[in-house]
């Protein structure tokens, strides 16, 4: 066996680092690690395929992508939502090239086969003159996607026909889910297409960037603040950081005033708080009332943000989910979505529009830095020395902010276990949830 | 067409690409009137029934000038990592076509750009390429750019980001 490849004795070090808040460099980009994470982390999750408001009508499709896997999600006519391999299965040619639009039938442009929304074989060009008998039709409709689940409007697949369902998956992360995309009686809806571009980045950090590193702003997004795109810290009434971590890699950054400010909600429109007040359990209710800003992620590569930036000071929250789709070890596709409650009027829709690409995004202004800090780590990952698996360069991140002294805060009120001001334990508990699915694909006294 | 006019216009898109390329933003926003919509649609590929995929109802940049100045005033702090230390860019403006528009002292101008940046040691240049489609205005004596619609060619951008202006 190749000697680069990952042995049981590397995990027992990872392990052994990890214990200690250390992360070896190695394993952002290490190719290897790349294939073990496609065989036991992206076979295995459950990932975010779209929001229902993405496919109004019956025939409604999107295309999407499941890392390397091409994903046809549809509306069926019976008003459902189904999602199939992208692929005929005739000679398996890709069958639908757009990003979007509404038909009845696919029709395959290679030999011709054609299916229902249902995924039902239809139309065989030249059918039993060719084939005879011997073609069952109902044997080659459309693969299924093997499980398709939506909470509150989102829609998630998992290739794994055995998957927990995504209710459970998701756990604790829906009380939160429902702060952001169930606040409202008709929920949020996409607004037109998502941004996609590609960066020089892997997803572990992409990810964690979201969930686990608010201490990267006062760095990376200083800029912002200077020229009032972002609030200045010191002009926010008293406030708090909280770190959540969840189970299986989901985590929460959440900024919490301490009294309801002036304008609560993230300064959202007055007519939406009866809305919320309908929605949402007082304990969540007061969270969202008292909330300055959320970030986080459903792992492995769902992030999400919330916060309010603008330009010239004119401040509006927006909400944006984001995909980091994996192109191998150096590069991630970034699809970004804006949502917005259905039931907002529509200034602030509008004005909430204007805030995010005024920041994320592409040419998001706060954005833009941060591909330059995830293209920085890539360039300084692919050495001799950062790549070397005995670590004998001390070639290890440091993981140690909060290590082995932060307590829990018991006061938190939501679910999860809290960690008040700049930490690494929802880095260091995201990193852990890698390390578990990693192991399980090096099998015990394997090398 | 008037050669002059033609002259002028084109003067005034080359004259914004070495700005640009030099990273000269302030003195491009003088280039803009105060009421420019600088607009750029997110691009979808879509069946061609359903037209030319510009009708996506989301963009990359939405603008006013005052927007683009709070964008370029950011580019000159110390902390806008993406341009510090600042990638090489060159804009190359072609396929110029020039018509007069509803009003009088306006041109519908569109041209086709090919955008080159070169980031650190990188040996792939970042490019983009598609056109622009502007109202050019004379105001006194000068060219001014009063509208500018970016139809990238691509729908997944391949460039980091888009700190640069097209």
């Amino acid at each position: 066996m190749n000697r680069n490849r990952i042995r049981r004795e590397h995990l027992e070090q990872l392990r052994e680092k990890m214990s200690r808040g250390l992360f070896p460099q190695w394993v952002i980009t290490d190719p290897d690690v790349y294939e073990l994470e496609l065989e036991q982390i992206f076979s295995k999750t459950w990932q975010f395929l779209g929001h229902e408001s993405e496919l109004r009508e019956p025939g409604d499709y999107v295309t999407r992508w499941m890392v390397n896997d091409p994903v046809l999600l549809v509306r069926t006519q019976t008003g459902d939502i189904s999602a199939y391999v992208n692929s005929c299965t005739h000679r398996g040619a890709q069958l639908c090239t757009a990003d979007c639009g509404n038909r009845q039938t696919f029709t395959c442009p290679y030999h011709g086969w054609t299916f229902q929304l249902d995924g039902t074989l239809i139309g065989v060009t030249l059918g039993n003159k060719v084939y005879g008998e011997e073609l069952k039709r109902e044997e080659w409709g459309l693969r299924k996607i093997p499980r398709v689940e939506s909470y509150l409007g989102m829609i998630f697949g998992n290739l794994d026909p055995n998957a927990e369902p995504l209710s459970e998956y998701l756990g604790d992360m829906k009380w939160y889910l429902q702060m952001l995309v169930g606040r409202t009686p008709n929920g949020v809806e996409v607004v037109g297409a998502p941004q996609r571009w590609v960066v020089d980045a892997n997803w572990k950090v992409t990810y964690e960037n979201f969930a686990g590193d608010p201490y990267h702003v006062v760095t990376t997004h200083s800029s912002t603040v200077e020229v009032d795109i972002s609030p200045r810290a010191a002009d926010l009434p008293p406030r708090t950081g909280y770190h959540v971590v969840l189970d299986h890699g989901h985590a929460m950054n959440l900024g919490v005033y301490r009294d309801v400010p002036e304008r609560p909600y993230q300064g959202m429109p007055e007519s939406l708080w009866p809305l919320f007040q309908q929605q949402l359990n007082p304990v969540q209710l007061d969270l969202l009332a008292r909330s300055s800003i959320f970030t986080g992620g459903i792992y492995p590569t769902l992030s999400f943000n919330s916060a309010p930036h603008g330009f010239h000071g004119d401040f509006h929250n927006f909400l944006n989910f984001r995909v980091w789709r994996p192109l191998g070890p150096e590069k991630v596709e970034i699809w970004s979505w804006f949502m917005v409650d259905r039931e907002a009027p529509d200034a602030y829709k509008r004005a909430s529009y204007q805030a995010y690409i005024s920041s994320f995004g592409p040419s998001g202004t706060l954005e833009q830095d941060d591909t330059e800090n995830w293209a920085r780590v890539i360039q300084a990952s692919r050495g001799w020395m950062a790549r070397n698996k005995d670590l004998s360069y001390n070639n290890v991140y440091n993981y140690l902010m909060g290590f082995a002294r932060l307590e829990p805060n018991e006061d938190f009120p939501g679910p999860g276990t809290a960690y008040i001001g700049f930490n690494d334990n929802t880095s260091r508990s995201i990193q852990q949830v890698w390390l578990d699915y990693i192991s399980a694909g090096i099998k015990e006294g394997e090398q | 067409m008037n050669w002059e006019v033609y002259h002028g216009i084109a003067e005034l898109l080359y004259l914004e690409a070495h700005l640009l390329d030099h990273r000269r933003y302030r003195e491009w926003l003088d280039l803009l009137t105060d009421d420019i919509r600088y607009r750029m649609p997110v691009r979808i590929t879509t069946e061609r029934k359903d037209g030319d995929g510009l009708e996506a109802g989301m963009t990359y940049f939405d603008e006013t000038k005052s927007s683009l100045a709070a964008r370029v005033e950011r580019l000159y702090t110390k902390t806008a990592w993406v341009e510090d230390p600042p990638p090489r860019q060159r804009h190359f403006i072609s396929n110029l076509r020039v018509q007069p528009a509803e009003q009088s002292e306006e041109y519908n101008v569109l041209s086709y750009f090919h955008f080159c940046r070169s980031r650190a040691s990188e040996h792939a240049m970042e490019q983009l390429t598609g056109e622009r489609r502007d109202v050019v205005r004379l105001v006194g004596d000068e060219w001014r750019i009063a509208e500018r619609t970016i139809i990238c060619d691509e729908t997944v951008l391949d460039v980091k980001n888009l700190s640069m202006f097209l």
